[in-house]
This record gives C-alpha cells, sequence and structure tokens, in this order.
C-alpha cells in the first residue's frame, strides 16, 4: 500500500556507532556481551508471551486433578500431561460447544460479510463519487471513531431493545454491519488507485455500480483482506455486546460460553481450557498464516494519527 | 471526476444533477444510517432515559430531572468506581506506553530472532480478552497457579493476588498490559521505521552517542505516535470491563470495580437503567474532557 511505512523494515539506528572495520578483540567484547544480553532478552519476553499459551493448550488434554498436582515445584510436567486425554473436549461438546461455535462462526461470518458489502460502497463514495458536503459527512464518520464502546453499551441495549433486536442473531450482527475505521482505511486506500482506470471503465460503458465492481474491487483485494481479518477477529472475539444483549443458551457465543464454565461454586479447569483453546484456535491460525495482514492493519490504525 | 451527461437543458441538468446525487447518497447511506441508528441515538437516548426512573423490568417510571446526576455526585460508590479506574489508567498507560517503546527499539532489527519475538507478542493482541482473563485468572490462583508455582520454586513465598484488596487492581493491570502492548508496539515500530536513517548518522558524525540520539532524535519524532498511542490507550483503559467481569467481578471490596462495570451492574444487576444511563452519560463526557487534555497537552509536532 503506498504511503504507509511498512513497519518492519530494518531500522538499525545503532549502525552508526558500531566500528566500521574490525578492530581488536578487547574492543568486540563488550558488543559480544551486548549481542548476549539482547539475545537473553529476546528469550525472556519470548518466554512471558507464550508460556501462558502453552500451559493453557497442553493444559487442555489433561483430566481435572492432574492440572495442579504439577503446578509446584516447576518442571515439565507442570506443563507436559503426565495422562494425555480428550475428556475436556468431550464434555464441553455434551454441553453444547458445538453450538456456541456455529454461533460465533455464522455472526462472525455475517458480519463480515455486510461489513464488506456495506463499507466498501461507503468508502467509495468518498474517495470517488461527487456530493455536495461529502467533507462533513465524512467529519462525521471520523467522529464516529472516538465515542467510546464500553460506556455507551449499555444505552446501545436501550436501542436495540426499542427496535426489538435483543435476544436474537440480528441483535449480534447489525450493530456491526458498518465501521468507520473500516471506511476511512479503505477509502485512504481507494483514493490511491488511479483515476484513468475508472475513465477507462467508464468509456466502456460501467456506471458508478460498475466501476466499483469492475475497477476498485479488484485493485483493493490487499486491503479488502485486511480489513475481513480484522472484522473477524473483532466480532470472534467481542464479549461484553453478547453478554448483554442475548439470554437465551442457544444463542450464546463461544466467548460468553468460556465465561460460564466458571461459577461461584465451582471452576471446571479442565473445560476452561479446551474452550478457550477451541476459542482461540481460528484466530491464531489466521494470524500466524496471515500476518502481514495483521501488522498492516495495526499500522495502518496507528498511522492514520 | 467526469460524469457523464449528455448535452443538457437547463431545467433538466439540475433535475439530473440531483438524481446523480442521490444516487450517490444510496452508497453511504446504510452505512451512515448505522452509525445514527446504533452509534449517536444511543448517546441521545441515554440522555433521555437518564431523566427518569427506568428499570428493564418495570418500564418507564416518572420523570424525576436530574435527580440521577444528583445521585451521582453523592454515591460513594461511584467514587470509588472512578478512583478505581483513574488508579487504573494510571497505572496502566504509563507503563504499557514505555514497556511498547522499549520492545519496538529493540525489536525493530530484521533478524529471525526479532521476527519470532515480535510475532510473541502480538499473540495476545489477537487473542480474545474473555480468554487472556481466565487464563491469567487461573495463572494468578493463590495455590494452583501457575505464577505462584514459578514463586514458590524460586523460594518466594506465595501471593493472594486476585484475592488480595491491594494486589488485585496491579495483578488485573499486568494482565491487561501484556494483553495490549503489543499492539502499541507495532504502532511504535512503524514510526521508528519512519525516522530517516540520514539524522542517526549526522548526530553520530557530530558526536552524539547514544541516549543523546534518542532523546533529541527518536523521542521528538515520535511525538505524533506516541500521542495516539496514549490518547487511545487512556480511551480504552478507562472503559476496562471484561477482565473485571471475569477475574474479580469488582472486588475484593470494591478494589476493581471500575466505572463501566458499575454501570453494568447498575443497569442489569440491581435493574435501574435510569442511574446507569445516567453514569454512562457522565463517564462519556469524562472520556471526552480526558482525550481533549491529552490531545491539548502532547500537540505539536517536530518538523526537521
Amino acid at each position: 500500500m503506498r504511503g504507509v511505512a511498512e513497519p518492519l523494515v530494518a531500522r538499525d539506528w545503532t549502525r552508526a556507532i558500531r566500528p566500521p572495520t574490525p578492530v581488536a578483540r578487547v574492543l568486540t567484547a563488550p558488543l559480544v556481551a551486548g549481542a548476549l544480553g539482547r539475545y537473553l532478552a529476546y528469550g525472556l519476553i519470548f518466554l512471558i508471551f507464550t508460556v501462558p499459551f502453552v500451559w493453557m493448550a497442553l493444559g487442555a488434554f489433561r483430566n481435572e486433578q492432574e492440572i495442579f498436582r504439577y503446578v509446584s515445584p516447576l518442571q515439565i510436567r507442570t506443563f507436559v500431561p503426565v495422562e494425555w486425554t480428550l475428556q475436556n473436549f468431550v464434555e464441553i461438546f455434551r454441553l453444547g460447544f458445538g453450538r456456541f461455535l456455529l454461533n460465533s462462526i455464522a455472526v462472525s461470518s455475517a458480519v463480515v460479510a455486510s461489513s464488506l458489502i456495506f463499507n466498501t460502497m461507503a468508502a467509495y463514495f468518498f474517495a470517488r463519487l461527487e456530493f455536495p458536503l461529502k467533507g462533513v459527512l465524512f467529519v462525521l464518520v471520523i467522529a464516529t471513531m472516538l465515542v467510546p464502546f464500553e460506556a455507551t453499551i449499555v444505552p446501545l441495549y436501550l436501542v436495540v431493545r426499542v427496535l426489538g433486536l435483543q435476544d436474537s442473531y440480528a441483535g449480534l450482527i447489525v450493530p456491526w454491519y458498518a465501521s468507520p475505521f473500516v471506511i476511512f482505511a479503505l477509502a485512504q486506500f481507494f483514493r490511491e488507485i488511479p483515476r484513468e482506470l475508472d475513465e477507462a471503465a467508464i468509456i466502456d460503458g460501467c456506471g458508478r455500480l460498475g466501476v466499483l465492481r469492475h475497477v476498485i474491487v479488484p485493485n483493493a483485494v490487499p486491503a479488502l483482506v485486511t480489513m475481513a481479518l480484522l472484522e473477524f477477529q473483532n466480532i470472534w472475539n467481542l464479549f461484553f455486546w453478547p453478554l448483554i444483549v442475548t439470554s437465551k443458551p442457544e444463542l450464546m457465543v463461544i466467548q460468553v460460553a468460556i465465561v460460564t464454565n466458571t461459577s461461584p461454586e465451582q471452576i471446571y479447569w479442565g473445560r476452561t481450557f479446551a474452550s478457550s483453546v477451541l476459542a482461540s484456535l481460528p484466530v491464531i491460525m489466521l494470524f500466524l498464516s496471515l500476518q502481514r495482514y495483521y501488522i498492516r492493519g495495526a499500522v495502518l490504525s496507528g498511522l492514520k494519527g | 471526476m467526469a460524469l457523464a451527461t449528455t448535452a443538457p437543458l437547463p431545467v433538466g441538468r439540475l433535475r439530473r444533477r440531483w438524481l446523480i446525487y442521490a444516487g450517490a447518497f444510496a452508497f453511504v447511506a446504510p452505512a451512515l444510517l448505522n452509525f445514527l441508528v446504533f452509534r449517536y441515538v444511543p448517546i441521545v437516548s441515554a440522555m433521555y432515559a437518564s431523566l427518569f426512573e427506568y428499570s428493564l423490568i418495570g418500564g418507564f417510571g416518572e420523570f424525576i430531572g436530574l435527580a440521577h446526576y444528583r445521585r451521582a455526585l453523592e454515591d460513594p460508590t461511584f467514587f470509588t468506581a472512578m478512583r478505581v479506574t483513574v488508579l487504573f489508567v494510571l497505572l496502566k498507560v504509563p507503563l504499557q506506553v514505555g514497556l511498547a517503546l522499549g520492545l519496538a527499539l529493540l525489536l525493530q532489527r530484521q533478524l529471525p530472532a526479532t521476527t519470532i519475538v515480535r510475532t510473541a507478542v502480538f499473540l495476545p493482541v489477537v487473542t480474545a480478552l474473555v480468554i487472556a482473563s481466565t487464563l491469567w485468572q487461573m495463572m494468578y490462583h493463590p495455590q494452583q497457579g501457575l505464577i505462584n508455582g514459578l514463586l514458590s520454586t524460586l523460594g518466594v513465598p506465595r501471593q493472594p493476588f486476585l484475592t488480595n484488596a491491594f494486589q488485585a487492581l496491579p495483578a488485573l493491570t499486568a494482565m491487561t498490559i501484556w494483553k495490549d502492548v503489543g499492539f502499541s508496539m507495532v504502532i511504535f515500530l512503524a514510526g521508528l521505521a519512519g525516522i530517516p536513517e540520514v539524522y542517526y548518522e549526522a548526530a553520530a558524525i557530530d558526536g552524539a552517542n547514544t541516549w543523546r540520539r534518542f532523546m533529541n532524535i527518536t523521542l521528538p519524532l515520535l511525538k505524533r505516535t506516541t500521542l495516539f498511542v496514549t490518547v487511545t490507550t487512556t480511551v480504552f483503559a478507562f472503559q476496562v470491563f471484561t477482565p473485571i467481569y471475569v477475574m474479580t467481578k469488582g472486588g475484593p471490596l470494591d478494589a476493581t470495580k471500575a466505572v463501566v462495570y458499575y454501570v453494568y451492574q447498575n443497569a442489569f444487576a440491581f435493574n435501574d437503567m435510569g442511574y446507569a444511563s445516567a453514569l454512562s452519560i457522565i463517564v462519556l463526557f469524562i472520556i471526552l474532557a480526558v482525550s481533549l487534555a491529552q490531545m491539548w497537552a502532547l500537540r505539536g509536532e517536530h518538523e526537521y
């Protein structure tokens, strides 16, 4: 994407202080120590951010009693199961996890689909179409980004209730079918697409919709994929909203379902681990395989600054 | 852009233009409708509802004007909630911004090792907050948690963490920093990549050491990025809810009862929607004020 700084460019600002030519060993010793220290730091940071996930993932395969028998002193068995078991997974599916998983998939997909349609249309409007006071409308969209979500969630519930959408799939999907951030980011991207392509399509007889379909969309695939990913992840991970807008068990999404495994009387750790693993898996797999799109999305939200 | 038109008559041209505009508006109308109905109207409806006694079960009761707002000013729990929230923000924002910058500086080289570590740091960002919260809740468990397991192996006494009124909020904060620092780090990485190499080389020729280069080049040129990271982190921190709901339910002894959680309690547990609406409006304005204050304080941009 032109105009967006690539975040992973080598920016080695210590290059300027390193000796440019090989020097006596006494001068390189602190550099070796520096490199050693740096790699120790890398290792420590890596552990801090991955060990909890490893504990969780492996813990899902242990039975309830075993999870905590080996916590202290710290040893391999703290993490690696002595007896591998699928009992936890069986349990959660017996309790309806399959349904919750389907709910999450359905809701997330529906939001992504509708978001792709309506956000793309709106972004196209801002990037290409003429309209009086278009700038004012754009400011309105940006201002919408500033409305804090969780602070207004209770008022949102009131509105949804008035519309009769509470406790339904519609209530989970409809508030999200458009997103100001996505529109903003897509509009920026669409503006970069050369207008000559538009004009060529118009000469061929395309109307505004045709230009959108045949010029803009094909040229914006990376941006559209990035936005689709971000939206999918956001809705998949959403908790507070599904928590208050649905109360029927059949409508539960997995994030809410995970929490129902812990009650004041008894925490079912094995089940919580298992459902957490299953709930994280799609998002983490998507992330690992499509990293650059994720990083790009995060950078976009930062560089809009 | 050339809007294809045929040779027009005066009246026809006006009509045609209006039709064209209407057609264009159709592209943006659904999105605008969404924002109007689901982002702006709620604020208005909350302002309206806050003037009544209103509960989900009982429906709209009597009009009481600003009574809810007056009550908020005298509500000790509300002040506790504000205090907890402010404390949380003061803990989280500087630590997260500082750590994110540090991580970005440490991991900005292009090495296989740094790529792997950057990915690891970003992993909690894509994980659901609910999952991170339950995971850390289990890690913090006084007897059977992983962290206490590590501590006792090192000979350090076990800590109560979430069950202790003093440790609960810092413990919760630590989890949220772990979760969010990757996102801030990536933005800082992008900001760092935007600083031209020549500045550093020129400074090195002038004899500036590492520290001076950092203070006089890196920091000033990162001001805009730092502003963005700080403001967004603050806005999100003010609205913390899910970790509290999952890990502590506001306890122990309201030590972690942040303001949005209190709003939630009033709306759905105490069935006082009117009061909850009033509180939501108050919180909204506080967030707005704090954001504006931050943007003013961190304004200005260095152009070299």
